[in-house]
């Protein structure tokens, strides 16, 4: 197999895997106030996804749908929170699992009755005619899901550090009982994090919509594999979404070339079950001592 | 609690005993992935129930009844087909079913309603291994002879996948093709189409060499892995069985690397969800069709003006599965009014000999079945090669791929 | 007694008799495949209980060996023409060992990382049956033919009560599983792995056991699974049955039989169920009578919070406007089956059946069982000779986290039959030092010999098994057991009965008399009188000594106390020293790592002073006190008041 052909299975693999990184991204925000994340994420960016067509079939111009579509993702996360999460917290059980999932499928189900059951293209003034970069083909569509992807995740982390409202995130992640006690509020932090989570679920649905279309069952496929490049990652590890989303996308196209295009998904999801078996908490998270 | 589970188990069973309405199942996936062609063809279904209500009913031993719908969502489930095939066989004055997309949900569902003879139209789809199919079977070096039904209530109504296989495979071999790959869904539909087509391909003098068979799973969309490993090997055109979204993913895939080779593959390349999601990439794509949303007789254009304003759409999701859904119950409509009846039995031999012609949007259906005869593939398929034409989109519709099939039916819906 | 035998039991009865009369009374096809299904869930689900409900795990594995199950009896059954009860067992013994072996990747993980697993392991194996295609068939699927049994062709109706069968076989097998230590240790496992494995249970055995246990029940039910629906195919078994499976579990009630089988009611049943318009309207106006009535009564008795309350009446509330309002319910089956289980998640958080337990409870209150009387502590911990001979010899030992030194070339001896404090200021290593000896921590280098041998090192359990017993000073116990099980958990030598014969129910006397043994040392600590009561429910002072007694279950040769009087009334530390000195007297060796010098002084034979991880004194407590580098490392270089208990006694306990 020539290199070039390879190369470009990599790259479209990799960009692919950007995607998972972005949604993973939403899992590890809520991880890290409230170490809980949503099971429903992917309705997330499936409705999220819809409204926003909604309203580009309403006539308004793409470049005021992407604000908008964002924040009705982070409204969305907060239903998600109210109804699912914070009961489950302030009684210390593990009811957000189940109370996630069964969201996600109420949304799913609206959403087939909302806007059909069928896939819809996602009109975007982006270009979808490749280019040639390097020895490969990129479409202009999948370079603006690379540099969203990276800008909402440096901007995100960005306000992590630099805001008042994000060093206090940061706090309430670190340790949520000191957090408590220096006046910051867990319960309005968590909030936060379910909002962000939300309007970076709703960034995906948007960045990906063009290239996979619109459909109830868009994120299905997806969301798996953003579960494993979270976790691999380690669920409190920031950047490290990046480099094993693009690792992960780059070996499906691999496996799928040289393995069989059936097998593509069977030697990450078994790398995973070793990855977790040496590391627990994820290739780039922090090892914890054990402590009594 | 368990005691309130029987009674309403019970309750459930024997719940509608008073028959003076005629009652059809509707079944097949309104939710999930398969669900645009089996919610087409429930509303075309449901669109010839309303005018048949709207004119009073069927004439049934002297009396005018009014068809009434039970509509059961099997998700695309095996597991929910067999239970939703128990409960229909369980009711007592049911007197038929139409409906099912997914071969796996015929395959385990369609038993229990042969066991109790409910009569069964399959539409708009489910493949090759459906009961139609369930012939004599010769004795083979490891299996003994196995005999197919004396028997069978179970009728379709969808173009054979062999026939649509047998389609695709000729139109590569009449536009000079020598070397095609294989793309297919990972699910008993894409499977078995492959096989179809490799049967065929061997049929038809194996003038084609498959260079590759590649797969995909429902919701993948990047398609690039496959689609590079044949632009490689140098395939000429793609030959592909799968359902609408993973096809126009393919289609899409073509564009951005520059792989200009005809797409050919089976009907679901009609449907909206390729047509719209492949845009300007789905040009020339070539499918077999049994109806195309071109009103090119009085009875089509009726049909697809009607669903267009029942339902407050511009398109059909899936015209096929519409149209077919339609006939469907014409047909089925036709037998129970043959039958004086609403025994499914005895509609069940009404279906078998068709008197009078019934005038679908299809077609005109003339004897579409005949008495069961497991030696005959043909006894209890509807569709026949000659009613399937080669499709091509072109600007977001399909047309007809050649004028002389288009000019064939015309005549025939002028006749 | 007899009222329990009767209530319990004959509940356990009414339920399979009316399950199996059911069909005679019933003869439709579809309640026959409804029943028959509902038998299969139940047995798969209380395969997954063992799992979720009793280790505490988020198991999203259970759909693939369904799915491995029904494959390897449809295939045996097909390709090799085996019987029914061939592929039965063929499918457990299949099933059982893929599940120990995922057992071992996983076991290091909990939470999230082990959903994950386990959810990779169900995309994997649906991907195997998909693509081995000349085994499985593939996507085309599997057709089988139910095969006869013992000769005779089985009707729909022959197969429901093979199913309920098995499944009442499930039942009181895994009844007795779960009633007697095995189900003690999953329990355990749950509530604090440190403790399982210094207990000498064993983790790593038992979570490879319950997994595979809830794996075989798992192939079991694929395998009825397969002869009831008679054709098989690999997307049957992915993420969304699984995600069901779970559910059902949940809903029903976790660590309950009776939950696992309603919950199997639930979600085998519910959603066909749903598709009946009458009966959808009926669910939709008992649910929301149920909500309303209960949301009352929780917001006038402040019982429940105002959104578990409410958020319940406001989802069945949009149930019923939504089955008056909607022609068409079919299309909103999911939606209307998400909001149901939305109400019931959360408004009866312990699921329907530990709902409905707490609520029969009250209403017949039968009584426990009653204990045997305790047996004799000199049966239990029979009396050892103190011969003052090295017991606990440490030699050089270094223990170093990155560039911290905590341990620091440690030597001590520890002898026969001696209390040997250890004391030193926070962060002098102290509890590094136990941590080393008790095997959580592996030594950075040096030596440790337990009577001249050497002891197993960064092994908890195998240091336990090695005849060292310990607590711990940020409690470690088994909080969702109540005291009595606590120590059970614990009890050295007391189970040696096979698997096989406790599952067959031949557990009951061997459990009675570890009942009595555990009473016993209950009695030492002074605790015999909340022998049933839960853990949660004991006060702080109560649970220090709950925790000597589980260490002394281990019947130790020596025993290590982590700061056992840390945040302890006086009351209680003046009992603890009498406690401490019963203990003594049965000639346990203990080495105590305690902050009140009155307790070192009244109770140790010889003092061990750490600073910086390294010993800066040894000696009898008085002499140690006096010392001037001792009295420097606990007030700094300069204050010097030899006799002071003060700031060293009123340390605050921790470090």
């Amino acid at each position: 197999m020539p290199f070039s052909i390879v190369a470009q299975i990599a790259v479209s693999g990799a960009l692919m895997g950007l995607v998972y990184a972005l949604v993973a991204y939403g899992f590890q925000l809520t991880y890290a106030t409230s170490k809980s994340i949503n099971f429903g994420q992917g309705e997330l960016v499936m409705v999220s996804a819809f409204v926003s067509l909604s309203l580009i079939d309403l006539g308004l111009p793409y470049w005021a749908v992407v604000p908008l579509g964002l924040l009705f993702g982070a409204l969305l996360g907060l239903a998600v929170e109210r109804a699912a999460v914070r009961l489950a917290l302030e009684q210390k059980s593990e009811g957000w699992i189940l109370l996630t999932i069964i969201t996600g499928l109420f949304l799913f189900s609206a959403a087939e009755n909302v806007w059909g059951r069928d896939d819809r293209p996602f009109p975007t003034p982006i270009p979808s005619a490749p280019i040639h970069l390097l020895g490969v083909d990129v479409t202009g569509l999948e370079i603006s899901v690379a540099v969203g992807v990276l800008a909402v995740m440096g901007l995100v982390e960005l306000f992590k550090r630099r805001t008042l409202l994000g060093k206090a995130f940061e706090a309430v992640s670190a340790d949520r009982d000191a957090g408590e006690l220096m006046g910051i509020s867990a319960t309005r932090t968590v909030m936060l994090s379910y909002a962000l989570s939300g309007g970076v679920a709703a960034l995906a649905g948007i960045l990906v919509s063009p290239i996979t279309t619109v459909g109830p069952t868009m994120a299905s496929a997806m969301i798996l594999k953003a579960f494993s490049v979270a976790v691999v990652a380690g669920l409190e590890s920031g950047f490290g979404v990046v480099v094993v989303g693009l690792f992960l996308g780059a070996l499906e196209g691999l496996a799928s070339l040289y393995i069989g295009s059936g097998w593509r998904e069977a030697p990450g999801l078994a790398l995973l079950i070793l990855a977790l078996a040496v590391r627990p908490t994820g290739v780039f998270g922090k090892a914890v001592i054990r402590k009594v | 609690m368990k005691r309130l589970l029987g009674l309403l188990l019970c309750l459930t069973a024997t719940q509608a005993l008073a028959a003076d309405t005629i009652k059809l199942a509707l079944t097949g996936p309104y939710s999930g992935g398969s669900a645009p062609m089996g919610t087409s063809a429930r509303d075309g279904s449901k669109l010839a129930i309303e005018e048949i209500n709207a004119a009073g009913g069927l004439m049934v031993g002297g009396k005018k009844l009014k068809i009434e719908i039970i509509e059961r969502d099997d998700e695309a489930k095996n597991e929910r087909g067999a239970l939703i095939a128990q409960e229909l066989a369980a009711m007592a004055d049911l007197s038929g079913v139409i409906g099912s997309v997914n071969t796996g949900v015929v395959m385990a569902g369609d038993k229990h309603l042969q066991e109790k003879g409910i009569t069964k139209i399959i539409c708009p789809a489910a493949g090759s291994a459906s009961m139609t199919q369930w012939l004599d079977k010769p004795a083979t070096n490891d299996k003994p002879a196995v005999a197919g039904p004396k028997s069978l209530s179970i009728f379709r109504f969808a173009a054979h996948d062999a026939v649509q296989a047998d389609l695709v495979v000729a139109e590569a071999i009449a536009r000079g093709l020598t070397k095609v790959a294989l793309f297919h869904d990972d699910t008993n539909y894409g499977v078995s189409g492959r096989d179809d087509m490799l049967a065929q391909i061997k049929r038809q003098g194996d003038k084609l060499t498959v260079l590759t068979q590649e797969k995909f799973k429902i919701g993948d969309k990047d398609m690039t892995a496959q689609l590079l490993k044949a632009k490689s090997l140098g395939a000429q055109a793609i030959l592909i069985w799968a359902i609408g979204p993973e096809e126009a993913a393919v289609s899409n895939g073509m564009a951005k690397l520059g792989l200009k080779i005809p797409l050919i593959g089976g009907w679901t390349l009609s449907m909206s969800n390729y047509i719209d999601n492949a845009g300007a990439n789905g040009n020339g794509t070539l499918m077999p069709q049994t109806f195309i949303e071109e009103p090119i007789t009085p009875r089509a254009k009726t049909f697809i003006e009607s669903y267009h304003k029942a339902y407050g759409v511009t398109r059909i999701p899936s015209a096929v599965a519409a149209a077919q859904g339609y006939d469907a119950v014409l047909i089925f409509a036709a037998a129970v009014k043959q039958a004086g009846s609403t025994d499914t039995r005895k509609i069940h031999d009404a279906l078998e000999d068709l008197k009078e012609p019934v005038d679908g949007v299809i077609a005109t259906w003339k004897k579409p079945y005949s008495k069961w005869d497991p030696t005959d593939v043909t006894t209890h398929e509807a569709f026949r090669r000659e009613q399937t034409v080669m499709g091509m989109v072109k600007d977001g519709r399909v047309v007809f791929a050649n004028e002389a099939d288009k000019a064939r039916l015309q005549k025939r819906g002028a006749k | 007694m007899l009222k329990r035998l009767l209530l319990v039991r004959g509940a356990e009865i009414a339920l399979f008799a009316l399950l199996a009369a059911l069909p005679l009374w019933v003869q439709s096809s579809y309640a026959l495949g409804l029943l028959t299904l509902l038998a299969i869930y139940g047995i798969l689900l209380i395969g997954l209980d063992v799992t979720v409900g009793y280790l505490g795990q988020v198991n999203l594995a259970q759909a693939a060996f369904l799915g491995l199950g029904a494959y390897v009896a449809g295939i045996g059954a097909t390709r090799f023409g085996l019987g029914i009860p061939a592929t039965l067992l063929l499918s457990c013994g299949f099933t059982t060992l893929v599940g120990a072996l995922l057992a071992l990747p996983a076991l290091r993980l909990d939470g999230p990382q082990f959903a994950l697993a386990t959810l990779s392991f169900t995309a994997l194996c649906s991907t195997a049956l998909n693509e081995m295609e000349w085994l499985t068939n593939g996507a085309q699927g599997l057709s089988i033919t139910r095969p006869p049994l013992l000769g005779h062709l089985l009707t729909p109706r022959d197969f429901f009560w093979v199913c309920l069968a098995l499944l009442a076989l499930t039942w009181v097998m895994m009844r007795n599983l779960l009633s007697s230590q095995w189900g003690r240790a999953f329990e355990a496992l749950r509530d604090s792995p440190i403790a399982t494995d210094a207990m000498g249970v064993g983790t790593y055995r038992h979570k490879v056991a319950a997994f595979a246990f809830g794996s075989g029940l798992g192939g079991i039910a694929g395998a009825l699974y397969a002869f009831n629906f008679q054709y098989l195919q690999p997307q049957s078994y992915v993420y969304e049955l699984t995600v069901v499976l779970l559910l059902g579990v949940v809903l029903g009630g976790r660590k309950s039989l009776w939950g696992a089988v309603v919950g199997a009611a639930l979600v085998a049943l519910l959603p066909n169920l749903l598709s009946n318009p009458v009966l959808f309207r009926a669910f939709a106006v008992i649910g929301f009578a149920m909500a309303a009535i209960a949301a009352v009564r929780g917001l006038v008795r402040r019982s429940t919070r105002p959104f578990q309350a409410l958020a319940p009446v406001v989802a069945t509330g949009a149930l019923v406007l939504g089955s008056f309002l909607q022609k068409n319910t079919e299309d909103w089956r999911k939606a209307i089956f998400a909001l149901m289980l939305f109400s019931v998640v959360v408004g009866l958080p312990e699921g329907l059946m530990g709902f409905a337990a707490g609520a029969l409870a009250r209403l017949f209150r039968v009584a426990p069982p009653p204990l045997p009387p305790a047996a004799s502590l000199d049966e239990v911990l029979p009396a050892r000779a103190t011969t003052g001979e090295p017991l606990l010899e440490v030699r050089a030992l270094h223990r170093h986290f990155g560039g911290v030194k905590a341990v620091d070339g440690v030597d001590l001896t520890v002898r026969a039959g001696t209390i040997h404090g250890l004391i030193g200021p926070n962060g002098s290593g102290k509890s590094t030092l136990v941590n080393v000896v008790s095997g959580l921590y592996t030594p950075t280098s040096g030596e440790l010999l337990l009577r001249g041998l050497p002891l197993p090192r960064g092994s908890l359990l195998q240091a336990s098994r090695a005849g060292v017993a310990r607590t711990f000073q940020n409690l470690q116990l088994f909080t969702g057991m109540t005291t009595l099980e606590n120590v059970m958990v614990a009890l050295r030598g007391a189970y040696r009965l096979p698997l096989p014969l406790v599952l067959a129910g031949f557990g009951r006397p061997e459990e009675r008399r570890a009942q009595a043994e555990a009473l016993a040392l209950l009695a030492l600590v002074g605790l015999e009188a909340e022998a049933r009561t839960p853990v949660m429910d004991l006060t702080y002072g109560a649970q220090r000594f709950l925790e000597m007694a589980r260490a002394l279950a281990r019947k130790p040769e020596l025993l290590i106390l982590d700061e056992p009087a840390a945040g302890l009334a006086h009351p209680d530390v003046v009992r603890q020293v009498e406690v401490i000195r019963r203990i003594h007297a049965r000639g346990v060796t203990i080495v105590l790592i305690e902050h009140h010098m009155d307790v070192v002084t009244s109770l140790c034979d010889v003092v061990t002073v750490l600073d910086g991880g390294r010993v800066i004194a040894e000696g009898p407590p008085d002499q140690v006190k006096r010392e001037p580098r001792v009295i420097a490392a606990y007030l700094g270089a300069t204050a010097a008041e030899p006799d002071g208990p003060g700031p060293v006694a009123g340390a605050p306990a921790a470090g």
